[in-house]
């Protein structure tokens, strides 16, 4: 093996050198040869002509000790190859058009690829990524997934017997970082200790967190993440140890996380946060039981015993939950359980849109091989009668084959590196047009996986292409081209490329119909009402410390210190120019934060334990529904006069009023939410709302319940001011920052956009794919158009003599061009027939991606069918018109 | 055509180079006579065919090859059997046996 190895090296890169000794060896067994037959008394010359003759032909020798050599295969190959390239620099135009379509052609795969690797593909930056799990509780009801109880995840976590370890993270926790000067909010995460054991994360500087920091009292340590550690604490090691102050509490820093540590998420995960900055043990141990049943923040994650499968542990999880609905009928009475494998719950919603993406790629290279295909085809035309003398002087069919295939991967792979060029060149411009919520982007990158994409991708295209004329030229006879004329190839090829031809549209017709209902299921989705005004609203967060917040007790609506902070910056807000009016809210529509309560309504009769009615829950101050454009369809709004110390009001959207009062009037009656203390609780309902499209556009209003500032039962530490503007809302920017400072320089602000932005990101999945799919279409539009013409210019000048006679008997220029437009119409029609039947077939994958249209939608195939005929009939015009416009005897002289 | 003839005697003819060798290192020439000398004249190896040979129990690690001088004082390339050749020789001589004794015997047969 070693032997065989090393004899493959120095033949294959010794070559020169080996050749020489064989040549020696040769010559000096001549010249034995030769001097026996001297010793035998023959002259020299003589002996050395005899010795020659019975050799035989020198080459011939040295050919047949080179056909055993070991690596001839790679000589062959690098011969071939330097045949190919030869090939290729002899014919630059061919050359540089199928490089350049080629590069295109890959590149965009190769791109896309990327991306799908990224996303997708790569294991899950963790130990052992395939046994980690996402675990949630499922409402028996309808079966939705949704976060967890603090207690659940206790109970799961003793009861399971499928987890090696199993941690929860609390997403909410923000942090006010005090000290140097301004203040700054951290957004943080609070983790059973087991977190980050349990992902197999090694801190890069001190430890994880320890057992007993779960509990209150020992809590009061942090883990940073690497940015938060270079931006805050200047990436001193020193900082290990010691103390730093977070909403005015001290706590210990015990570690630094990785640089290259995130957490992947799903884009609907822990809301609007996409990075943490500090981490804190969750502590969970002093809430009361009925927070702790009770409500439900708590993102959990497994990890599998070994060798144990993901059926198991469902199964072992039902089971628990099966216990919990028993021992605990008025919390869990209609919970399940469900595992989710965390790669397949990071991706879930873009799955499917990004291997639509990579498939019509795919398709656009497609269209790109065929045109190739074409050229070859044309110039395999110009080449029979090199391949017949080669075939005459002896060189087999498969050896002929094999180096036209050479060539063609060839081609394919010099595409293939330029088009890989253009995307290492591409990446960062790439990564910034994503969609922000589109999860792992930050790991998009050209790695192994990717050029072994990318290689094989070019290979696969070159074989593909380069079969084409192959499968022609089995066709032709060795001598056929060798007699003048060859009709009868011509008239195969001309068959082939139809073939071709009508391949191309109807590919090009699929790909224009996914672009089409996409571009329409995106118009549809941006012309939905949100329910608000967009134009003229500048929004910022809120971040209010915990002096704010101090004496407040759940449920009592002791708000006074945050209402005096808001009234105040309200105040300010108004008075700065170009602002006409100002307000809070809890929950911004389409920015990623949500919340929802039980309710009661006074007068029903009380729901059986575990179920109940649930509404999205609103708190805002007074000017909140003018500022932001909801209408107040019936009643009144909100007053400033609503707050702590008069009665306790509430205003229902329209979604509410019909779904809970179907043929009352809901003004008037009174409505409690949940785990309110039951003496205060009762709230009237004074008036009702436009409904708001506030999860993204395309999921209808829930019932939503609105409620002023200063009554909410619940401590609101991160409120979103709203302003309504009358100049360009981004010119107040700086203004909102001093209005803020101004009040209170501790209270951080962050996340100022426009409404505009909130709703342009919001729909940034949409737009990508929408755009990404219409580029891919207008590509293969492109394409094919230039391969039609191609087609047809190569079909007219078969035809020249025939048209040339046709006109000499008399057929005008108009007959011809007719002639020649009705073959053209001819292919396209047929393509775009195959077309829409393929269209059909495929649309209903995509069904799931689209918005208020049917994957079958008339008006989008009838137009894409229009224009792509247009199109079609475009690029044939030319060369047809070429035909009508020659001069019948230059024609017929031509041959 | 020659190749035809040659594969019949592929086997053969590597068994013989072997064997050839099995006493002293020769140059091609030298190989060649004493196959000949060896068969009693039976074969007469072309060079044409020996020399693949040659090359090709070479790269399989059965011979080794060194320029050397000949009787005659030229440059020439010797070939010498290998531990593995000796070893491919002693199958290669059994199982030839085997078949020369059941070809006999075979046809020998009435």
């Amino acid at each position: 093996m070693v032997r065989r190895f090393y004899a493959f090296c120095r033949n294959v890169f010794r070559k020169n050198r080996v050749d020489h000794e064989l040549e020696e060896e040769i010559r000096s067994y001549l010249e034995l040869v030769a001097a026996e037959k001297v010793r035998c008394g023959v002259t020299r010359e003589e002996a050395l002509r005899e010795a020659r003759r019975d050799l035989g032909s020198l080459e011939r020798v040295k050919e047949n000790v080179r056909d055993i050599r070991t690596g001839i295969y790679m000589d062959r190959l690098i011969q071939d190859v330097r045949y190919a390239i030869r090939t290729l620099i002899k014919n630059p135009a061919f050359s540089v058009v199928a490089i350049l379509t080629l590069a295109l052609g890959i590149g965009a795969n190769t791109a896309m690829f990327t991306v799908v690797n990224a996303v997708l593909l790569k294991p899950l930056p963790y130990f052992q990524p395939d046994r980690l799990l996402t675990v949630w509780e499922r409402r028996l009801t309808d079966g939705t997934l949704g976060t967890v109880a603090p207690a659940n995840f206790f109970d799961w976590r003793e009861q399971s017997r499928s987890f090696d370890k199993m941690a929860a993270l609390d997403p909410y926790p923000d942090f006010i970082l005090n000290g140097n000067g301004e203040a700054k909010r951290l957004s943080g995460a609070a983790v059973s200790s087991d977190f980050f054991p349990l992902l197999g994360v090694r801190m890069a500087l001190g430890r994880s967190f320890l057992e007993k920091e779960d509990l209150p009292g020992e809590n009061q340590v942090v883990i940073l993440s690497y940015s938060t550690w270079l931006r805050e604490f200047g990436g001193r090691t020193g900082i290990l140890g010691k103390q730093v102050t977070l909403n005015n509490a001290g706590y210990t820093v015990v570690g630094v996380l990785p640089r290259d540590f995130s957490l992947v998420r799903n884009a609907s995960d822990f809301q609007s946060r996409n990075r943490f900055d500090v981490w804190t043990p969750i502590g969970l141990g002093s809430a009361p039981a009925s927070w702790l049943r009770g409500t439900h923040p708590l993102s959990v994650f497994g990890r599998l015993k070994p060798g144990l499968s993901f059926e198991r542990a469902q199964a072992d999880l039902d089971r628990i939950a099966r216990n919990l609905q028993r021992l605990y009928p008025v919390y869990d009475k209609e919970a399940g359980i469900t595992a989710i494998p965390l790669r397949q719950h990071v991706v879930a919603n873009v799955r499917l849109a990004l291997f639509t993406l990579l498939a019509a790629v795919g398709l656009v290279l497609l269209i790109a091989c065929a045109n190739i295909a074409n050229l070859l085809l044309t110039r395999a035309a110009a080449r029979q009668h090199e391949m017949s003398l080669r075939v005459a002087l002896g060189a087999s069919r498969k050896r002929l084959a094999q180096q036209l295939l050479t060539e063609s991967i060839v081609l394919a792979i010099f595409g293939g590196l330029l088009g890989l060029f253009l995307v290492v060149m591409g990446v960062p411009a790439l990564a910034h047009h994503l969609p922000k919520d589109l999860p792992r982007a930050s790991e998009i990158a050209v790695d192994g996986r990717v050029l072994a994409f990318t290689t094989l991708l070019s290979a696969l295209t070159g074989i593909l292409f380069g079969l084409v004329p192959l499968f022609q030229s089995r066709q032709a006879s060795a001598n056929a081209p060798l007699k003048e004329g060859g009709r009868g190839i011509a008239a195969g090829q001309s068959r082939l490329r139809s073939a071709l031809i009508v391949g191309q549209v109807a590919v090009a017709l699929v790909l224009l119909t996914g672009a089409g209902l996409t571009m329409k299921s995106f118009w549809t989705l941006l012309q939905v009402s949100p329910g608000f005004r967009t134009g003229h609203i500048l929004t910022g967060r809120l971040s209010l410390p915990p002096q704010y917040l101090n004496g407040y007790k759940f449920g009592t609506g002791e708000h006074r210190r945050i209402s005096a902070f808001e009234r105040e910056l309200l105040e300010r807000a108004r008075h700065i120019p170009g602002v006409q009016s100002a307000a809070f809210t809890a929950y911004l529509p389409l920015s990623g934060t949500d919340n929802s309560w039980a309710f009661n309504i006074e007068g029903r009769s009380p729901k059986p334990a575990g179920v109940y009615d649930v509404a999205n829950y609103r708190p805002v101050s007074a000017d909140y529904f003018q500022t932001i454009g909801v209408p107040i369809l019936r009643g009144r709004g909100f007053i400033d006069a609503d707050n702590e110390d008069s009665p306790l009001v509430v205003i229902v959207n329209q979604t509410m009023a019909r779904a809970f009062w179907q043929h009352g009037n809901p003004i008037g009656q009174r409505v409690r939410i949940g785990g309110e203390p039951k003496q205060r609780g009762w709230r009237t309902i004074v008036g009702i709302a436009g409904d708001v499209r506030h999860e993204n556009l395309a999921v209808r209003p829930q019932p939503q319940l609105y409620l002023p500032y200063a009554q909410a039962p619940n401590v609101e530490a991160r409120p979103t001011i709203v302003l309504r503007t009358s100049i360009d809302p981004t010119s107040l920017t700086s203004a909102l920052r001093k209005a803020v400072s101004g009040v209170d320089p501790n209270v951080p602000l962050d996340q100022v956009e426009t409404m505009k932005q909130i709703v342009s990101a919001s729909v940034g999945q949409s737009r990508f794919r929408t755009a990404v799919l219409l580029i891919f279409a207008l590509l293969a539009l492109f394409v094919a158009s230039i391969g039609l013409y191609g087609v047809m210019s190569y079909l007219v000048s078969q035809r020249t003599r025939e048209f040339g006679i046709r006109m000499a008997v008399g057929a005008t220029s108009g007959s011809i061009l007719r002639l020649v437009l009705g073959q053209a119409a001819k292919l396209i029609s047929i393509g775009i027939c195959l077309g829409l039947v393929g269209a059909v077939l495929l649309a209903r994958f995509i069904a799931s991606l689209l918005y208020g249209i049917t994957p079958f939608d008339a008006d989008t195939l009838i137009s894409v069918s229009a224009l792509l005929a247009g199109v079609a009939l475009l690029a044939s015009y030319i060369p047809a018109r070429r035909a009508a416009k020659a001069d019948p005897m230059d024609s017929l002289r031509y041959e | 055509m020659a190749t035809s003839q040659a594969d019949l005697l592929q086997g053969t003819l590597d068994l013989l180079i072997l064997k050839s060798l099995a006493l002293e290192q020769l140059h091609g020439m030298g190989i060649s006579r004493r196959i000949a000398q060896i068969t009693n004249g039976t074969f007469e190896v072309k060079a044409g065919s020996l020399f693949p040979a040659l090359h090709r129990l070479e790269e399989a690690g059965w011979l080794r090859s060194s320029w050397g001088e000949s009787e005659t004082n030229r440059r020439a390339k010797f070939y010498r059997l290998t531990k593995p050749g000796r070893n491919q020789l002693h199958i290669e001589a059994e199982r030839w046996e085997r078949i020369s004794l059941a070809m006999a015997s075979a046809l020998r047969a009435t």
